[in-house]
């Protein structure tokens, strides 16, 4: 059994459904670009992961590094720390979304909130520890599973937050050997007897526990490190050999010291179990929430046996996901409800739209954007459990979690602001303000000028099932208030003679302005 | 609309308001008073938006120069016997029987030559500076926006709420409309069909049974349950009635502002709605050539003069008219030469029109002059600026403060005398000098009285026509000042009353209507 090929037509409607998957917000052109390369090529060249730049210092806040220059690998300042932490972390945060805005033809962003909602960590109280985590993420984003599990394990964001760092052989912790299994390897089965998890049982979190005995970090806002640092310190490893249970083979593990934890998870992953758990996510993150028998056997059973395959590797099965015709059959289209970052950075990437100003400007803007998801429901650096969103776990409802009244209300709300205002204005600097940048999105669509073919564009771009043609007839009217379609070509062509005509320019901007928003307010836009 | 930042900002906004001040020394709560004006409160204001750029003078024909709009559009003009005469000088489309009547009645009003300084003749940026009510490419907000933007400053945050549970304004369609614009957020809110109100989004999406299907029906739901002005709308859509037997329903327009008077008799608390027409952009075909009576203008027309006819109507049948004003407009005029294709092309100023019961006059301002050589390209200049229309307005319809008005417009404003006849302008005395006032009257719940006492005991009561005492509606010592009381007449049976205010320094009596509440 293997996942087959899609061979059906590779039309824009197709090729736009791969990259609305797979980035924040294509572009027009973008979708273009990826109609004409063919399916190959294009899963190709999104499986390639670009360089990733450093966060930037934005703040006077921060004691030690000047702004401009990344702080990453500095100490903190001897006396408040915690003014310099503050600044870090609103550095990271512009960094973060800055990031997802700035996102080229690449899987890499959506890969990098995957593993955030798939190891949910909480930040760190030392920016630079919260940065390697992301940054281990973002390397890592189409790396091995099993290795990234066990990078996972030893980081010092991870070890701070599930208290992997005051777990020793006199006073164990257990939780993050809980998490290791339940959420973030091989995943909670049901529970079929006291303490029985079908694949591991209360007693192998115990053992688990001592097996992950003995890591420290050091340096947190230390003033003479320059980094947090995870550290093995034997003293504290519990040497004991740990028994696990039936559910994990009866394995023994004896002591290993530094390589006991990655010991352990090798034996972790000799089961299915790791492979079902992480291909059922990517399936639910990239297809569909419902994993019905006929999925299960025809779509997760091939993906757990090409990662086994690949020994753990996952670019090859995501590559045969995105390539499957499962993965472009006409009932896997629009089944996803966007979240918030989704759904901000679509009206962004997907109009070609960048904060245009420098830093720290553009950290502030970035940081904003970020602000409003988080009152959207999702907070980038605080997911509300360890377990992710609920969105991608919580049956029945999956991702409608992201819409209730007051989601809608913000969402309908920042499409206005970014649609016919600028007042969304920069906090360092409230003489700047930002807003879509409307007429540069149309002049990329394919024939800007002809009202119809715009809308037609829209449709494409924006809405995974296209719009129908009473709905298009509708924006179109909004387009043009009610005029002709002929005026709106003469405006729009004595703008492009003119284009230092700023009122003319403003003009259409009202006009794009209202019509996008029409549209950011349909269901229809919601989903991808 | 200034009652609502006082309620905001007081304590008093928990208290009912009937009869409070039995209970308080009036000094206390002089001041809140002033502004606790419920008349101006109800008041609507109905925006009519003629997009295309309106042929106005195919519209309202100046007889006076009728001889010379013959040479400059032979082939569009309207036959001179086939006109309707307004006045002696002025006459209108012949398809406009409907607004020709509401003239007679004193309730249409002509503004003549409306426009700007240095017209911009593309449809968009006219568009825009007619509805930011600025020439500045930089405002953002429109003209009704920012009034409303003053009261309420950071809306939409925290709306709808308790106090304020209606839209501000309404437009009607799917579209918000440009002039509600505010800093944030648009104060219109959409509505198609208020009988199916919570719908506003103009998605055609179905639930096909797919998994798609099923997130659209899950949206649109939600989406619906969260348009809580929606339900505002619905309520008063059920509430609501419609009187008069004059609407076509086939007229799109007419069934329009049928939904719209619907909504005011449910007692929604709507100050603005704007009604879009589309297809006065008329290049060619403006007219037949066999009959130029008829054609793509006559038609609109028609539908427009027809339905604000039946909207009057409606509004007269249902009492409500004297709280309801109607303006239209359009983003230009068109040249005064026609073309080769039965048509006129893009112009200047306009007349434009208001309707409704307290108007000032049926015609404002001259007739345009009309060149007798062909004049390629050029337009009707402007007279009035309309932003001076719209500072009027607001000033005498929505009684905000000249100081307030101004802070809105970037030019040096200049008030005209066209709206506002049912009451005095808060700026000047009664006609005969004296400043008691009673407004509205007829009254429906509410009204204030307006009046001047010295340093005295007051007492305000109602009395029959047969001089029996009704209602004790206030007592007590006032200062020598200008009064505005708001008085509660909620508990009065419908019928003709006098109001009587009883002081040493001479006896009022107001003769008054209560309504059926």
């Amino acid at each position: 059994m293997s996942l087959e090929t899609y061979s059906g037509v590779w039309d824009e409607q197709v090729a736009s459904h791969l990259l609305r998957r797979t980035m924040f917000g294509p572009t027009f052109q973008q979708i273009k670009y990826a109609t004409q390369q063919g399916m190959e090529t294009i899963i190709d060249e999104l499986l390639i992961l670009p360089a990733s730049n450093l966060p930037l210092v934005v703040s006077d806040k921060e004691a030690v590094v000047s702004q401009g220059q990344t702080w990453v690998d500095s100490p903190f300042p001897v006396s408040n720390p915690q003014e310099t932490q503050n600044a870090r972390n609103e550095s990271l945060a512009g960094w973060v979304f800055q990031n997802i805005s700035n996102e080229s033809l690449s899987i890499h962003e959506k890969m990098t909130l995957f593993w955030q909602n798939h190891f949910a960590v909480e930040e760190s109280n030392d920016a630079r520890a919260t940065y390697y985590y992301y940054k281990l993420l973002r390397d890592n984003a189409l790396g091995n599973f099993k290795d990234l599990v066990k990078k996972i394990t030893i980081n010092p964001s991870m070890l701070q937050f599930l208290n992997g760092n005051s777990n020793t052989k006199n006073s164990p912790n257990e939780n993050y050997s809980r998490e290791l299994l339940e959420l973030f390897s091989i995943g909670k089965g049901e529970q079929v007897g006291e303490g029985d998890y079908t694949n591991y049982t209360e007693s192998d979190i115990k053992e688990g526990a001592k097996i992950l005995t003995g890591w420290r970090i050091d340096g947190v806002q230390s003033s003479i490190s320059t980094k947090v640092n995870a550290t093995f310190i034997a003293s504290k490893h519990d040497t004991t050999t740990k028994n696990l249970s039936s559910r994990l083979g009866n394995k023994v593990v004896v002591n290993g010291n530094e390589n006991e934890y990655a010991n352990y998870i090798d034996i972790l992953f000799e089961t299915d179990h790791a492979a079902q758990f992480i291909c059922k996510k990517l399936y639910r993150w990239f297809v569909n929430y419902a994993i019905t028998p006929v999925v299960q056997l025809n779509v997760i059973d091939p993906m757990v046996q090409l990662l086994r395959m690949h020994n753990y590797e996952l670019k090859p099965v995501i590559k045969a996901l995105l390539s499957s015709s499962h993965f472009y059959a006409i009932t896997n289209r629009g089944t996803i409800i966007k979240n918030p970052i989704e759904l901000v950075f679509s009206m962004l990437n997907s109009t070609g739209s960048k904060i245009s100003y420098t830093t720290p400007i553009n950290y502030d803007f970035y940081s904003q954007l970020g602000g409003i998801c988080a009152v959207m429901g999702m907070n980038y650096f605080r997911p509300p459990n360890v377990g992710g969103w609920p969105a991608y776990y919580q049956a029945p409802n999956y991702t409608r979690l992201w819409i209730n009244s007051s989601y809608v209300n913000l969402r309908f709300l920042i499409s206005s602001v970014l649609t016919l205002t600028d007042k969304f204005t920069s906090k360092v600097d409230k003489t700047k303000s930002w807003q879509i940048d409307l007429i540069a999105f149309i002049q990329g669509l394919s024939s800007p000028s002809d009202p119809v073919q715009l809308i037609d564009d829209l449709a494409l771009v924006f809405c995974p099932k296209g719009l129908t043609q009473d709905a298009k007839t509708k924006l179109r009217f909004i387009l043009t208030n009610g005029l002709p379609d002929f005026e709106w070509t003469v405006q729009y062509d004595e703008y492009v003679k003119n284009p230092s005509d700023i009122s003319m320019k403003k003009a259409l901007m009202t006009r794009v302005g209202l019509t996008l928003d029409s549209l950011f307010k349909l269901p229809e836009f919601q989903t991808i | 609309m200034e009652r609502r930042k006082f309620i905001k900002n007081s304590a008093l906004a928990s208290l009912t308001i009937p009869f409070m001040f039995k209970n308080y020394s009036y000094a206390a709560i002089t001041e809140p008073l002033f502004n606790l004006k419920r008349s101006v409160e109800d008041k609507v204001l109905v925006l009519i938006c003629l997009n295309g750029g309106n042929d106005g003078l195919n519209t309202v024909i100046p007889m006076d120069a009728y001889a010379n709009l013959y040479k400059q559009r032979t082939n569009i003009i309207l036959p001179e016997n086939k006109l309707i005469p307004i006045t002696t000088k002025n006459a209108f489309h012949p398809a406009m029987t409907g607004m020709a009547n509401l003239l007679q009645k004193g309730k249409l009003s002509v503004i003549q030559n409306v426009g700007y300084p240095t017209q911009n003749r593309s449809h968009f940026r006219s568009t825009d500076i007619w509805t930011s009510g600025s020439l500045e490419q930089t405002i953002t907000t429109g003209w009704l926006g920012r009034n409303f933007e003053n009261d309420f400053p950071g809306f939409p945050d925290g709306f709808p709420n308790e106090t304020y549970k209606d839209p501000f304004a309404i437009s009607m369609g799917y579209e918000v409309s440009a002039t509600c614009q505010g800093v944030l957020g648009n104060f219109s809110h959409t509505v198609n069909n208020p009988n199916d109100a919570l719908n506003v989004s103009l998605s055609t999406a179905v639930n096909d049974g797919s998994y798609y299907g099923s997130h659209m029906e899950f949206l649109s739901t939600i989406i619906a349950q969260t348009n809580k002005y929606g339900t505002r709308v619905l309520e008063a859509a059920k509430k609501g009635k419609n009187l008069s037997q004059k609407y076509d329903i086939k007229n799109q327009i007419a069934r329009q502002l049928k939904y719209v008077a619907q909504m005011i008799s449910g007692g929604l608390k709507t100050n603005v709605y704007v009604v879009n027409v589309s297809g006065f952009d008329t290049h060619d075909s403006q007219v037949l050539e066999s009959d130029t009576t008829l054609g793509n203008h006559a038609n609109l027309l028609q539908s427009v003069s027809d339905a604000i006819e039946a909207f009057q109507d409606d509004l007269n049948l249902l009492g409500l008219d004297k709280r309801v004003a109607g303006m239209t407009f359009s983003e230009f005029g068109r040249q005064i030469a026609s073309n080769a294709s039965f048509g006129t092309d893009h112009g200047d100023a306009a007349p434009l029109f208001l309707f409704g019961s307290c108007l000032e006059t049926p015609i404002y301002g001259s007739n345009p002059v009309i060149s007798d050589q062909i004049t390629h390209q050029d337009g009707v200049p402007m007279e009035i600026d309309f932003r001076d229309v719209y500072a009027s307005i607001l000033k005498d319809w929505f009684e905000v403060s000249p100081i307030d008005i101004q802070k809105m417009f970037a030019h040096e404003i200049k008030f005209h005398r066209i709206i506002g006849g049912c009451t005095l302008r808060m700026d000047e005395v009664a006609e005969d000098g004296t400043l008691t006032l009673l407004y509205p009257n007829p009254i429906s719940i509410t009204a204030t009285l307006r009046f001047v006492t010295a340093n005295e005991f007051v007492k305000v009561s109602v009395y029959s026509l047969l001089g029996q005492e009704q209602q004790n509606m206030y007592e007590g010592m006032l200062t020598q000042e200008v009064h505005k009381l708001p008085l509660d007449f909620s508990d009065l049976p419908a019928g003709n009353y006098v109001l009587r205010i009883q002081k040493n320094s001479g006896e009022e009596k107001v003769n008054f209507v209560k309504l059926n509440a």
